[in-house]
């Protein structure tokens, strides 16, 4: 499907087309990360091409085998956390834009709501931060003094994952994944502590996604293309397009590395963060930020729960869990399974960290992936230990 | 029926609305309540990005700027190559001077359409490759209206206008970032070593590359790129890495003893890695996105045919000169400050030239 709305296209044809289409923001650009990685660049065969940006290792953060699941029980989201804040007041002349939505009135209105903007767009600069988990790399949102990070299911991935946080300042921080609401893909991480000199670190101020409508004027920031410090945060400001309980969809523009960033209204208060995009560039989703206050203490006890349909992940081999290993009784054609080479009777005995005993122990660790995914799997053939590398696929 | 009219009232109110899908947006964003989500077949229920009137990019945005903008629509022409609309231009001089983008100057013969339907044979009268400038020159016994760029810059998130020629169409967005350079990632596309005689033997060929579309192939030697021999792996590297995408060379290549002249193309090398569906979300792009001096890095979505006019802020002054539109959620204007050292420079240098 085309990504402007200038171009002839059949309805009949695309638009049935458009729902397979969303794709997953942060983890298109994991997979291109992955791919560049890849490249071969031996020291025998000079490249005529550029050198790749120099990965992230993740020697810098300390082993952390505890989830800090944290004291209070209170969410940030309604316990109105107001220590620095991104909020910004609305002058009168713009609070009928602001709550309604809609076009300027006049050239005046216009330049109130551009003033308003540029305030919004500077103040959403520190708290947008870029998260790295591994070699994939999305976005985040810092929401309190303390260092809870929103962002994306699918750019924290799993509970309890080392992180690496780019401020906009370019400093580097540690953290670790928390919990994960993967069925309307909102995800929590939090910063380790001692590493701001006992600072707060600047944090959005939250606002709410239930009086959201059609028309309202929003921002997103973020890093598309991922971290590049030359450039900084990116700033789009669009409108919201549709509400839906799970969903917002704004025609902001995100792509390949917004995953997780903020998106907020026109008082600088945080709504939503970006999740998934169409090939329409007004085709851009962001999970309501209700959803993180709803689910508050399960996200920050590091549970992790729910597929985003069409995003379930999967690997396309059968067993059974009564044998006591984790034996492949069919792989189905087609599958990811079949395209990394699994076999029937192979035996998995590791599923990416995950160590593997049973039938229902690979399915655990399957669900615990994200489509697009790439995992190496150990599996034992005929008495012979083999490596496999699978990508994860998806079905509904 | 309603549909019909609703239909009408799209068509009427968006420039681009020759399309089902527009149609269809506006007509569920336009449906009374009282129809059921449930009446209405799954793929419109589905369909998220409903409400075209809702969109920052709508017709009543565009009518809302179209006052400040109308002073500059006279100077906005359409660059025509070889029959196909390539870009817009800018008048920069009233003896008939006009900045357009370089590297979508790709046919003959060169045309431009003015904001009063004329049709003038032009000619590059100069260009600035670093920037990817070119200045057209029209002989004609009539005065043009050149834009005069302000020298102030705008602070992100705010607006920014592009209007097409004579401001029929009207383009809005924001400024996303500071202004930066962009390195070049121009590529031709092959890894190369060393022979033993030491002239550049291709190792491998990278896919979607100029070189590959060329019929470059492994093991082939670069004897010279456009007649300058080339000693060495270094030597090519060197010479290709001068080449901005967009740019064409001819190869002469030495395979199985014979020589042969192959002409390829330099490429992005971001558009040769990326994949199939990075490719959809990003939509149409020019050949050149890369190496610029400074850019303004704003959210409109352009068509890559829409660059080379000017792009003003909220009053109406003329802040840069759009010059890519590189993905889906990234257009690159130059910004004045450079746009008018360039021109300074190419006019003067035109204009010694023309006496």
């Amino acid at each position: 499907m085309e990504n402007r709305l200038k171009r002839s296209e059949q309805p009949q044809r695309v638009l049935p087309a458009r729902r397979v289409s969303l794709v997953y923001i942060a983890g298109l650009f994991a997979v291109v990360l992955f791919a560049a990685a890849m490249l071969p660049c031996d020291s025998v065969a000079a490249q005529e091409f550029a050198p790749l940006p120099p990965e992230v290792t993740n020697s810098v953060v300390q082993p952390n085998t505890v989830i800090q699941s944290n004291s209070s029980d209170l969410s940030p989201i309604t316990s109105s956390n107001s220590s620095g804040g991104t909020s910004i007041p609305v002058t009168d002349s713009l609070s009928r834009i602001y709550r309604n939505g809609g076009v300027p009135n006049s050239l005046q209105e216009m330049r109130a709501l551009e003033a308003q903007q540029k305030l919004v767009a500077a103040s959403a600069m520190d708290c947008t931060v870029s998260v790295q988990i591994g070699p994939a790399q999305g976005c985040g949102v810092i929401i309190t003094g303390s260092g809870y990070v929103l962002t994306a299911a699918h750019v924290a991935m799993r509970p309890n994952k080392e992180a690496i946080i780019t401020l906009s300042t370019g400093k580097r921080v540690r953290a670790r994944t928390l919990g994960m609401n993967r069925g309307v893909d909102a995800g929590l991480i939090k910063i380790d502590g001692g590493q701001n000199e006992g600072r707060p670190w600047p944090s959005a101020s939250l606002g709410s996604s239930d009086d959201l409508v059609p028309g309202m004027w929003c921002l997103a920031t973020g890093h598309p293309g991922g971290y590049d410090d030359g450039r900084g945060p990116v700033t789009r400001v669009g409108r919201i397009l549709a509400v839906r309980p799970d969903a917002i969809v704004t025609d902001c523009a995100l792509i390949g590395g917004d995953s997780g960033g903020p998106l907020f209204d026109l008082a600088g208060k945080l709504i939503a963060i970006h999740s998934r995009i169409g090939n329409d560039v007004a085709d851009n989703l962001h999970v309501p930020v209700v959803h993180y206050d709803y689910s508050w203490n399960r996200l920050a006890k590091g549970e992790a729960w729910g597929f985003l349909p069409g995003f379930k992940p999967v690997l396309g081999v059968s067993g059974n869990q009564s044998v006591g290993v984790a034996q492949v009784v069919e792989v189905k054609p087609g599958s990811p399974a079949e395209d990394a080479g699994f076999q029937e009777m192979d035996i998995v005995e590791q599923f990416g960290d995950a160590v593997v005993t049973d039938f229902d122990s690979l399915k655990r660790a399957v669900a615990d992936t994200m489509p697009g995914e790439r995992a190496i799997v150990w599996v034992n053939r005929g008495g012979q230990r083999i490596r496999l590398l699978v990508e994860i696929g998806r079905s509904d | 029926m309603p549909m019909i009219n609703i239909q009408h009232a799209v068509h009427a109110t968006h420039r681009a609305a020759a399309l089902p899908i527009s149609v269809f947006c506006g007509l569920l964003a336009l449906m009374p309540t009282a129809v059921a989500q449930d009446e209405l077949p799954e793929w419109l229920r589905a369909r998220p990005g409903v409400g075209l009137v809702n969109r920052r990019d709508c017709q009543a945005m565009a009518d809302l700027v179209r006052p400040v903008v109308s002073a500059t629509g006279e100077s906005i022409v359409q660059v025509i190559c070889d029959g196909r609309a390539v870009a817009l231009g800018t008048i920069v001089g009233a003896d008939g001077y006009i900045l357009t983008k370089r590297s979508e100057l790709t046919g003959d013969p060169i045309r431009v359409r003015l904001a009063d339907d004329q049709l003038l044979s032009a000619r590059v009268a100069a260009v600035r490759r670093a920037n990817d400038l070119a200045l057209l020159h029209v002989d004609a016994a009539q005065d043009f209206r050149p834009v005069s760029f302000t020298s102030d810059s705008p602070a992100i998130g705010s607006f920014l206008i592009s209007p097409g020629r004579d401001a029929r169409s009207i383009d809005i967005g924001v400024v996303s970032s500071p202004a930066r350079a962009i390195q070049h990632e121009g590529r031709l596309g092959v890894y190369l070593e060393n022979d033993s005689d030491g002239r550049a033997r291709v190792e491998r060929v990278m896919p979607s590359s100029g070189a590959e579309v060329a019929g470059v192939v492994r093991d082939d030697r670069i004897l010279a790129i456009n007649g300058q021999s080339e000693s060495s792996k270094n030597s090519v590297m060197r010479t290709l890495h001068a080449m901005f995408p967009g740019e064409s060379v001819r190869l002469t290549i030495e395979r199985s003893g014979a020589t042969l002249e192959l002409d390829a193309r330099i490429r992005e090398f971001g558009l040769m890695q990326e994949s199939e569906n990075d490719s959809k979300v990003n939509g149409p792009r020019n050949s050149r996105l890369s190496g610029f001096d400074l850019v303004l890095q704003h959210d409109t979505v352009l068509e890559p045919d829409e660059c080379g006019g000017p792009i003003l802020d909220s009053s109406g002054r003329v802040v840069g000169l759009n010059i890519a539109r590189a993905g889906r959620v990234v257009s690159y204007a130059l910004p004045a400050s450079l746009v008018t050292s360039e021109m300074v420079g190419m006019l003067s240098e035109a204009r010694a030239a023309a006496r």
